[in-house]
């Protein structure tokens, strides 16, 4: 379709241009006919979108600008969000590792909402499709207004066009009795100014303008949105997230996954909240009111791949961790997770007695954690040939760890000494007499447990670790500009909804004032301003009777 | 006399003050066309006596707040029970804040009802005070939940005002399908909230007569190894138990209208916390709504929406239209902070990740889709009156459930927040 886009005031302006971007004389000839209120977003100026003849590119940027589209995809966002909040996200579990475990807790439903993949929503790829589709229709949303509606407020012409006044959706029209129009518009712009206006004048028309700031906030906002997004991308960069868990015992020094640092638990506390500080229903019950980590992290300077050598390591932080307050170092971070206050067995020191004799040699000490390799006992050799920390014997028949967790340990060792099969023979050794007696030890080491046996002699060659803390370890070098984007973010909310854009037309055409006002919000505010306005110029109207009709926003 | 019980004398009398402020209003817009006065002075008298009165509400409802902070030492912001009168006294400030700005009275009548049934609905709640968990040790509770409070109450605000836009101007004469779907709705819409009333009656009326019934459940879960463990624990009922647990035995009722067992069982599929107590809850407000909202009927003969239609005749609509949407367009920022910004300090701090998609995190985020797709077609596809009405009221049910609906339904990290339903 040909358009002339020529204003009778001489302004050439850009195809779609709905208002003359001079003058503000309606363009389109439809709208030129009837009286209704002017639609003035972005001021009636073209927008890219609306160019003549679109191509690839130009169809999919007019796609992505439009906020009906947007609005959309916010929707479709929104009812995907619900769904994973049906059952609980595979995330929610530590290491979720069970296929079978939606269907067996939640039956048929459970199945088709794992099957589905909803198990996992806010990792699949359509969601997060979604938000970089929205991401991108906020970029082009953005660019595709703000530069028209920059260009339209900044040049703009103080006499508009009548139409364009007093099609406004705030319009007084009265006659003036005073000949002086010029020094009448002078002093409304005096009354103007004294309400933070900004007020230029050509002879008897004025133009008045206040917080056009605010009309930039949705665009710094929807930064705000990009920024943030993109730090959420860029969570996915190598190196940049690191999400693990460390279970570090009472006086321990665990190294941390995937670091070149090692954290000490230096002591554990727990304190619970007394009989007088809990409400009747409550009473004798462990209510924990904080635990705490006294942590120290090291750094490894020395050997720190070397398998033989020790770590040379380096105190570089401490802190006393509790929820609520990670240790942190730079970027490293260490967080109260939970307790397990069971104590858990260390080390102990048996004996290796000679049954036939009665000779003991002896007593070894054996790390339930870090066993030697080696144990030269009197005449006898122990060779560990493997360790289980959570025994048990598995489907096929076969000797299995159930965990790491050295909740039942056994050790099995090839034991070479006097009167024994040179190539050695095999010895499993439990050093829990529960387990000893559960996985039945004498059984399997058979003739071998007649001829000698592990003995603890007392509770003092029992080595016994404190309380274990469990502590989340965190790397999130996003995290900055998640800040800075939730930071401007805000401050585009509050610049666009706590200050309104108003502007005020007026000129006096034979002793007839006509006047429109435009705001973006706000109209209630919009009308008050100019009923105030005229009372100080003695005209006298009720706030309300300025409405034109039309939108309200 | 120690902090504590100041602090529930001053709750008892926000509550009254609140439920006559209510009355003035009613009055206040209701009485313009009584004989013998001048409409506009009637409305600027009444309307006053109804502001000082919920100001004072207001005032004694704040008093409430400090005591109980004072008595227990930490914000009361730690429990449902303290989360929900916290909200209500939000709304009251949201409600003043709109009233300074518009002059409405209108306002009144509907935000103060709006307050009381938030207000009572928070007294169902368990009000002992707890100490705090050390999850919920830090002065982001306090930053954090005042001021996601706030921003909800704001879009409690535009509900409310949205309501009345569409209570003013639904044609409840007219035949045509539009109009006969708007009348169903809104006819709906306020017999939920009445359902809502006749829950709060329900507990009441049964806490009075000091009701209790109580079963054994077995409960038979599975852990992340697929191991079996059967526990039995003790389900106590408040109310008559019209549905028993799932997989229970009952071990006492107390006959209520010769009803002396369950009718039936909850199914098998409802296997929440709680879930049999609370499909019970569900039926008996049904129930007491049902009946309550019957008797309303039977008294003036035709639906609610008609009768109140009258009562608000005169009045702008487009001032109605412009509140709710104001409402939600000043508690939206607020909301952004306090749910969302505010909460992801909190997470990064306690729990290390700013967000997590736990349920309560996610409905937040819906939340605020929502109302940003709200003010989007708003500001850009020029939805008003009708349609931006309903979308305000339909936003507000998307707050409660991001509020209540979650810690009832969905459990997730929030649940500490103590629901006992």
């Amino acid at each position: 379709m040909f358009q002339n886009t020529k204003c009778e005031c001489g302004h050439q302006n850009h195809a779609g241009t709905v208002l003359c971007e001079s003058c503000g004389k309606p363009l389109i000839a439809e709208l030129a006919g009837d009286n209704a209120p002017l639609e003035m977003r972005y001021d009636g100026a073209a927008r890219r979108s609306q160019k003549a003849n679109p191509g690839l590119i130009d169809r999919v940027w007019n796609f992505f600008s439009s906020v009906k589209i947007a609005v959309i995809l916010i929707v479709i966002t929104l009812l995907g969000a619900m769904l994973g909040t049906i059952y609980p996200q595979e995330g929610t579990f530590i290491n979720f590792n069970d296929p079978d475990y939606y269907e067996d807790t939640y039956g048929l439903p459970g199945k088709i909402y794992y099957m589905l993949g909803l198990s996992h929503t806010y990792e699949s790829w359509w969601f997060i499709g979604l938000l970089v589709m929205i991401g991108t229709s906020l970029v082009i949303c953005s660019l595709d207004r703000v530069l028209p509606l920059y260009k339209a407020l900044n040049k703009q012409q103080i006499r508009k066009h009548l139409q364009f006044i007093t099609r406004q959706k705030v319009v007084y029209t009265g006659r003036i009795e005073d000949t002086d129009t010029e020094g009448w518009t002078a002093r409304l712009g005096e009354q103007l100014r004294k309400r933070r206006y900004k007020v230029y004048r050509d002879g008897d028309a004025l133009l008045a303008e206040k917080n056009r700031f605010s009309r930039w906030g949705p665009y710094i906002n929807h930064i705000g949105l990009i920024l943030f997004l993109l730090a959420v991308l860029a969570r996915s960069i190598p190196g940049w997230h690191m999400d693990t868990y460390a279970a570090v015992p009472e006086g321990d020094t665990v190294r941390l996954a995937d670091t070149n640092y090692y954290l000490k638990n230096v002591e554990f506390s727990v304190d619970y909240y007394s009989n007088e500080e809990l409400p009747e229903e409550l009473q004798d019950t462990a209510r924990a009111k904080k635990y705490e980590t006294k942590a120290e992290l090291y750094e490894c300077v020395d050997n720190c791949t070397d398998i033989m050598g020790d770590p040379v390591l380096e105190k570089v932080a401490e802190h006393n961790i509790i929820v609520n307050s990670p240790l942190s170092y730079k970027g490293l971070k260490a967080y109260q997770f939970d307790y397990d206050p069971t104590p858990k067995l260390k080390a102990v020191n048996p004996m290796l007695v000679d049954k036939k004799t009665g000779e003991a040699y002896g007593p070894f000490h054996l790390s339930i954690t870090e066993p030697e390799l080696l144990y030269e006992l009197g005449p006898y050799r122990l060779e560990l040939i493997t360790r289980f920390m959570d025994f048990t014997i598995n489907e096929q028949g076969k000797p299995a760890t159930k965990s790491r967790e050295p909740n039942a340990p056994a050790f099995l060792f090839l034991v070479k000494g006097p009167d024994l099969d040179p190539a050695g023979e095999t010895f499993i050794y439990f050093p829990k007499q529960v387990d000893k007696q559960r996985f039945s030890q004498d059984l399997l080491n058979r003739e071998l447990a007649d001829r000698i046996e592990f003995r603890v002699d007392s509770m003092e060659e029992v080595e016994i670790s404190g309380a274990t803390s469990h502590l989340n370890i965190r790397v999130d070098k996003a995290m900055p500009y998640i800040w800075v984007g939730a930071a401007i973010s805000m401050i585009g909310l509050v610049m666009g909804f706590y200050w309104n854009h108003r502007r005020i037309w007026l000129r006096i055409d034979n002793g007839i004032l006509s006047l429109g006002a435009h705001t973006n919000k706000n109209w209630y505010g919009m009308r008050n301003d100019v009923a105030a306005v005229l009372r100080k110029v003695d005209i006298e109207v009720d706030p309300k009777s300025l409405d034109n009709g039309g939108n309200k926003t | 006399m120690n902090w504590l019980d100041i602090s529930s004398s001053a709750f008892i009398a926000a509550f009254f003050l609140y439920c006559f402020a209510f009355l003035f209003y009613v009055i206040a817009v209701a009485g313009r066309k009584w004989s013998n006065r001048k409409p506009e002075e009637h409305v600027r008298k009444w309307s006053r006596i109804g502001f000082v009165f919920s100001t004072i509400g207001l005032a004694a409802h704040l008093v409430f707040f400090f005591t109980r902070w004072a008595g227990a030492g930490h914000i009361p912001t730690s429990n449902m029970y303290e989360f929900m009168t916290f909200l209500g006294m939000s709304i009251m400030i949201a409600f003043t804040i709109i009233y300074l700005i518009y002059r409405s009275p209108l306002l009144g009548m509907f935000a103060l009802p709006l307050t009381i049934v938030i207000v009572a609905y928070a007294a169902v709640f368990p009000q002992k005070v707890q100490p705090l968990v050390p999850a919920l040790q830090s002065n982001w509770l306090k930053v954090h939940v005042t001021t996601a409070a706030l921003g909800e109450a704001f879009f409690a605000v535009g509900f409310a005002a949205g309501l009345m836009y569409l209570l003013r101007v639904i044609d409840f004469k007219g035949t045509d399908k539009a109009a006969k779907r708007a009348q169903r709705w809104i006819e709906f819409t306020l017999y939920v909230i009445i359902v809502i009333v006749g829950f709060i009656g329900a507990v009441f009326l049964f806490r009075g007569m000091d009701y209790q019934a109580s079963f054994t459940q077995t409960n038979i879960s599975y852990d992340k190894t697929g191991a079996e463990s059967i526990t039995e624990d003790t389900v106590e009922y408040t109310l008559p138990p019209i549905v028993k647990p799932y997989n229970s035995v009952t071990t006492a009722v107390e006959p209520f209208l010769g009803m002396e067992s369950p009718l039936f069982e909850a199914p098998s599929w409802m296997n929440g916390v709680n879930a049999g107590r609370k499909l019970n809850t569900v039926i008996w407000s049904i129930i007491a709504g049902t009946l309550l909202y019957g008797i309303l009927r039977l008294v003036f003969r035709k639906p609610l929406g008609a009768v109140i239609h009258p009562t608000l005749e005169g009045i702008d609509p487009e001032d109605l239209d412009e509140i709710s949407y104001r409402s939600i367009a000043i508690g939206f920022p607020v909301f952004t902070l306090g749910a969302l910004i505010f909460a992801m300090i909190w997470a990064e701090q306690a729990w290390g990740r700013f967000w997590g998609w736990d349920p309560k995190e996610v409905w937040a985020l819906i939340t605020w889709l929502y109302y940003s797709a709200y003010l989007h077609l708003r500001l850009s596809r020029g939805w008003q009156g009708h349609r931006s009405s309903w979308l305000a009221v339909i936003g507000f049910i998307v707050v409660m459930f991001t509020l209540i609906g979650v810690n009832l339904i969905i459990a997730g990290l929030h649940s500490y927040a103590g629901v006992d339903g």
